[in-house]
């Protein structure tokens, strides 16, 4: 015979449809959206990994100041023991919007292209341009564009495989598919491209490939060593450090481990509401359990049917969640890839990683908690239930509140104090929901500060990297002295940072140039925690030498890593290096021979971190926004809900005796309400350092400074927001408490 | 009259479910009196008692404190009609359990603009010592001597007492039916108290007896004994 206790299933559910149903669909939300997300990522990577063995992506690649002649080449080839492939790039501004595009000829042996829409280009006025570029520009097969005065037709859209990610320097904080851009053309469209920005790069492939990084490292280290004496070099990236091509799999990778312990940590908290839930059930049903237990039912027999409830509602919810995760969802999903990367056509994969991720562990973790929380419960003997003596000491003690405080406050803290455990899981639900929420509130705002301050903060309008020296008719500009040197710091990633020699009259930068010491910008210091008095070691970029640089002062430059020193001091601490010349203007240089300039530095280079971020997660911040607001209703609702019902009889006692409506929700909801205020006031602030220090530890792997600044006023937005969404929960509780029958205390409960 | 019940009539139940439990109730009680309830599980006391606690409704009739009719009094009302003249006492005393002893008796002194001594109540319940505790660490007899002291703190005008000794041993019984007594001599409430126990009645100054939701018997009685007196 089936256990008869199943029968009451379908109707506890009914009974707690509501309950059940927000539950469910929160499961759902979650569920479904990990899920598109690991189905979408999993291909998306898959492809990303494929890519590099089937468009032949490059191991590494060089720039020349000069093109090299073929016996250069083959000596670099063969003491390097690689195999080098011409892989050069004219990079113009374009005429019909404002951006660069950096164009390649044809790519037959290396850094192949993949063709998303239309054809690769045959005529000499045709290009296929990058995917992204293409769409933010409305650009496809047949528009035409602008180039160094010259018309081109749209031929294809493209995926650059060493461009997944539009970095325009290697080396910068964030690429940005808006304002740059990749082609490529056939070979004679390119050669008749004028060659005033041409760039000589040599792409390579190892004769043997690495195992991994650490021996591409080792290999790359090796490799400078041959090239450095036999040519000038401008520039030296092997793969595992080129961002353009790694960044790429490092987010996504890096994503889909966040994701996922999110959902853990999520379902974590639900099971705990669920195993409060539970023992709250077992506190009142008691004398049921007691008797089911002296009449010869097993513990086993009553731990299922406790468990079937929740466990039936994670079950459908991973099934829905999963079957939305592969339709609906995961192209929503791919969409927030697809926007940010130019990534190669992909196909849809079954994930295993997704059904175990999103299904197996969810439910390994509810069934533990909850088994465990209902294991010590159920452990009491008969007796002890049918007695309704649950608690795990013999006699509960009472601790006193000092009796000069008037009993509605006394009444109330003792609520708090036997609901603590709810309201310590409320507490911990609402940390991690005001932590969703308030990311998903700061970012934009963020940004926009971020990029404010950026712009407030320049040095000059422009800034203009020389290959060699060179003057301008310019009366404001200012010519100073440049190097770059690596800072490798572990924990940190490797980055180049650019040391500017400044005149002691400056009207650029004004700084105390007889400190003792270099001054470091502002992002150089909130980056790496530096103090006055501090030494920094860098390197030669591609030499052995190490500099240890003092840090003598600060100067408020907040987007880049930057240090400044004195025009005497640097060429004395930086006579042996091969300095360049740059001039720091308030206007643009015309008169500027544009062949010599090796890199400007505009408002929009500074400003492009907020830019692309803005762009490629703006649409998700809604859905943070919407997912926190749930999450904190449905933790504070479920928990608050249960202390209501937990004490159901009291509340009828106290309306029996007399006390209005308005005292009893002075008792029970306030209480909460107390609770709830409380932890806004609390986790928002908590909240608010989380976010910064993951900031700081996500930032710590990119090169470059993203400073992370959150506006008192948007702090106080997000606990108002927080405020009334509980007030929403508040008027559910007082509805809830009137509908408390007065005949709840007459319920005979032995 | 004190307290007036007039053509009480309440049912529970619809169509072939529908059971009359009670069948049109008339009672007068003298302010001060104490009247015990009687009859077998069904009767209608209970419901009965509710109806005069303003915590169920009749269908017909009324009843009248002081002449204040409580069928013509919407929810407030009602709450403030329990909050200024009522106290209850349950078989099961429903005692908050998060309180302690003295805070579940201030629960009570908070209704009232003058209520009576809250340690002196303590005292006179003999829990004073046990003030600190919370009800699971008591005795089913302290505690319902705490439900009293709670239903008494506000000295209300009726006193209903629901099987007040219905979950207590011999001796504990009788020392809470001494205690009722004495709470009526000293405070002058009315109580109204429903019960099996067919000896309490002897402690009454009325008894009432119903059957099928019927006054069987209603009568002074002329013999009343003291609590301590009574036997079963």
């Amino acid at each position: 015979m089936k256990n008869p206790l199943i029968k009451r299933i379908p109707r506890e559910l009914k009974s707690e449809f509501g309950k059940q149903l927000a539950i469910f669909l929160f499961f759902v939300m979650v569920i479904g959206a990990v899920s598109g997300f690991i189905i979408s990522a999993d291909s998306m990577i898959k492809s990303y990994n494929d890519s590099f063995g089937d468009y032949a992506v490059e191991d590494g690649n060089f720039e020349l100041r000069d093109k090299a002649d073929s016996e250069l080449l083959r000596s670099i080839e063969e003491e390097g023991k690689i195999k080098v492939y011409e892989n050069f790039y004219k990079q113009e501004e374009t005429g019909s919007f404002e951006s660069k595009l950096r164009i390649y000829g044809e790519r037959k042996e290396i850094d192949r292209v993949d063709i998303w829409e239309g054809s690769m280009p045959a005529a000499e006025d045709e290009i296929a341009i990058d995917r992204l570029y293409a769409e933010n520009h409305k650009l496809e097969p047949g528009s035409t564009i602008k180039l160094d005065g010259k018309e081109l037709k749209v031929c294809g859209i493209a995926a650059l495989t060493d461009y997944s990610a539009l970095f325009e320097n290697p080396t910068d904080l964030m690429f940005d598919n808006d304002l740059f851009g990749v082609g490529v053309m056939s070979d004679a469209g390119f050669n008749a491209l004028p060659d005033s920005h041409l760039h000589y790069i040599y792409s390579w492939h190892y004769n043997t490939k690495p195992a991994d990084d650490a021996e591409a490292k080792t290999m790359s280290e090796e490799l400078i060593k041959v090239i450095a004496p036999k040519a000038q070099l401008a520039g030296f990236i092997p793969e595992y450090a080129n961002q353009a091509i790694v960044f790429t799999g490092n987010d996504m990778t890096g994503d889909r481990t966040s994701i996922i312990v999110f959902l853990y940590i999520t379902v974590a908290i639900l099971a705990f509401v669920f195993s409060i839930t539970i023992d709250s059930t077992i506190t009142a049903e008691a004398g049921v359990i007691g008797t089911l237990r002296a009449s010869g039912y097993s513990r086993g027999e009553i731990l299922r049917h406790y468990l079937i409830v929740p466990m039936m509602t994670l079950t459908a919810a991973a099934i829905v969640g999963n079957v939305l995760g592969y339709t609906l969802l995961e192209k929503f999903m791919a969409k927030a890839y697809l926007d940010s990367y130019s990534l190669t056509t992909y196909k849809v994969l079954f994930s295993a990683d997704a059904f175990l991720y999103t299904t197996l562990v969810p439910m390994a973790i509810m069934l533990a908690i909850n088994v465990i929380t209902l294991m010590s419960k159920l452990k009491l003997s008969p007796l002890r239930f049918l007695r309704r003596d649950l608690s795990r000491r013999k006699k509960k003690k009472s601790f006193r509140l000092n009796t000069r405080i008037p009993i509605m406050i006394r009444f109330r803290l003792r609520i708090i104090f036997q609901n603590l455990p709810n309201y310590i899981t409320l507490i911990i639900g609402s940390f991690l929901a005001n932590a969703i929420l308030l990311f998903g509130m700061i970012f934009e705002p963020m940004l926009v500060n971020y990029s404010d301050t950026v712009k407030e903060n320049m040095l000059a309008s422009d800034i203009y990297i020389l290959k060699t020296d060179a003057d301008t008719s310019v009366k404001s500009a200012e010519k100073g002295q440049m190097i770059s040197l690596t800072s490798e710091v572990e924990g940190y990633v490797k980055e180049d940072i650019p040391i500017y020699g400044i005149k002691r009259d400056s009207r650029y930068l004004d700084f105390d140039h007889d400190t003792d010491g270099l001054i470091f910008s502002t992002a150089y210091q909130n980056k790496y925690k530096l103090d006055v008095g501090d030494t920094v070691t860098l390197h030669q970029q591609y030499g052995d030498k190490e500099y240890k640089l003092k840090v003598g002062g600060f100067y408020e430059y907040p987007a880049t890593l930057a240090i400044f020193a004195d025009a005497d001091k640097f060429s004395e601490l930086f006579a042996d290096e091969d300095s360049m010349t740059m001039i720091f203007s308030d206007q643009k240089l015309d008169d500027i021979d544009s062949r010599n300039i090796a890199a400007t530095i505009t408002e929009n280079d500074l400003t492009k971190t907020s830019r692309q971020l803005t762009r490629s997660m703006g649409s998700l911040m809604t859905i943070f926004l919407a997912f926190g607001i749930v999450m904190f209703m449905l933790v504070i609702y479920l928990l608050a809900k249960i202390i209501i019902e937990r004490n159901a009889q009291s509340i009828s006692m106290t309306k029996i005796l007399g006390y209005t409506d308005r005292e009893i929700n002075g008792l029970y909801i306030r209480a909460t309400t107390i609770v709830a205020l409380g932890s806004i006031i609390l986790t928002i602030p908590l909240a608010n350092l989380l976010l910064d220090k993951v900031f700081e530890i996500v930032f710590r792997s990119f090169p470059g400074y993203f400073e992370y600044s959150v506006s008192p006023l948007l702090l106080l937005r997000a606990g108002l927001l927080g405020t009334g969404v509980y007030i929403m929960i508040a008027l559910l509780l007082i509805r809830k408490v009137k509908r408390i029958k007065l005949a709840e205390a007459l319920k005979n409960v032995e | 009259m004190f307290l007036e019940l007039n053509s009480i009539t309440k049912h529970f139940g619809e169509g072939e479910s529908r059971v009359e439990v009670l069948r049109g109730i008339d009672l007068s009680v003298e302010k001060g009196e104490i009247c015990v309830m009687l009859g077998p599980s069904g009767s209608g006391k209970s419901t009965l008692l509710n109806i005069i606690g303003g915590i169920d409704s009749a269908d017909t009739g009324y009843i009248a404190i002081n002449g204040e009719k409580t069928a013509d009094m919407n929810e407030k009302e009602l709450t403030r009609y329990r909050r200024k003249h009522l106290g209850y006492i349950f078989q099961q005393y429903n005692l908050i359990p998060n309180l302690n002893i003295k805070e579940n008796i201030e629960v009570g002194a908070y209704l009232s603009d003058s209520p009576l001594e809250v340690d002196d109540i303590l005292k006179t319940l003999g829990l004073y010592e046990h003030r600190h505790k919370l009800p699971n660490q008591l005795s089913g007899g302290q505690q319902q001597r705490t439900a009293i002291g709670r239903a008494i703190v506000k000295n209300p005008d009726i006193l209903l007492c629901d099987e007040p000794t219905g979950a207590l041993d011999y001796n504990t019984s009788k020392e809470i039916l001494k205690l009722i007594a004495e709470i009526n001599e000293k405070y002058g409430s009315t109580v109204i108290m429903v019960t099996h126990n067919d000896a309490i009645k002897n402690m009454a100054d009325r008894v009432v007896k119903l059957r099928d939701g019927v006054i069987r018997k209603n009568y002074v009685n002329e013999t009343k004994i003291a609590a301590a007196d009574l036997e079963w």
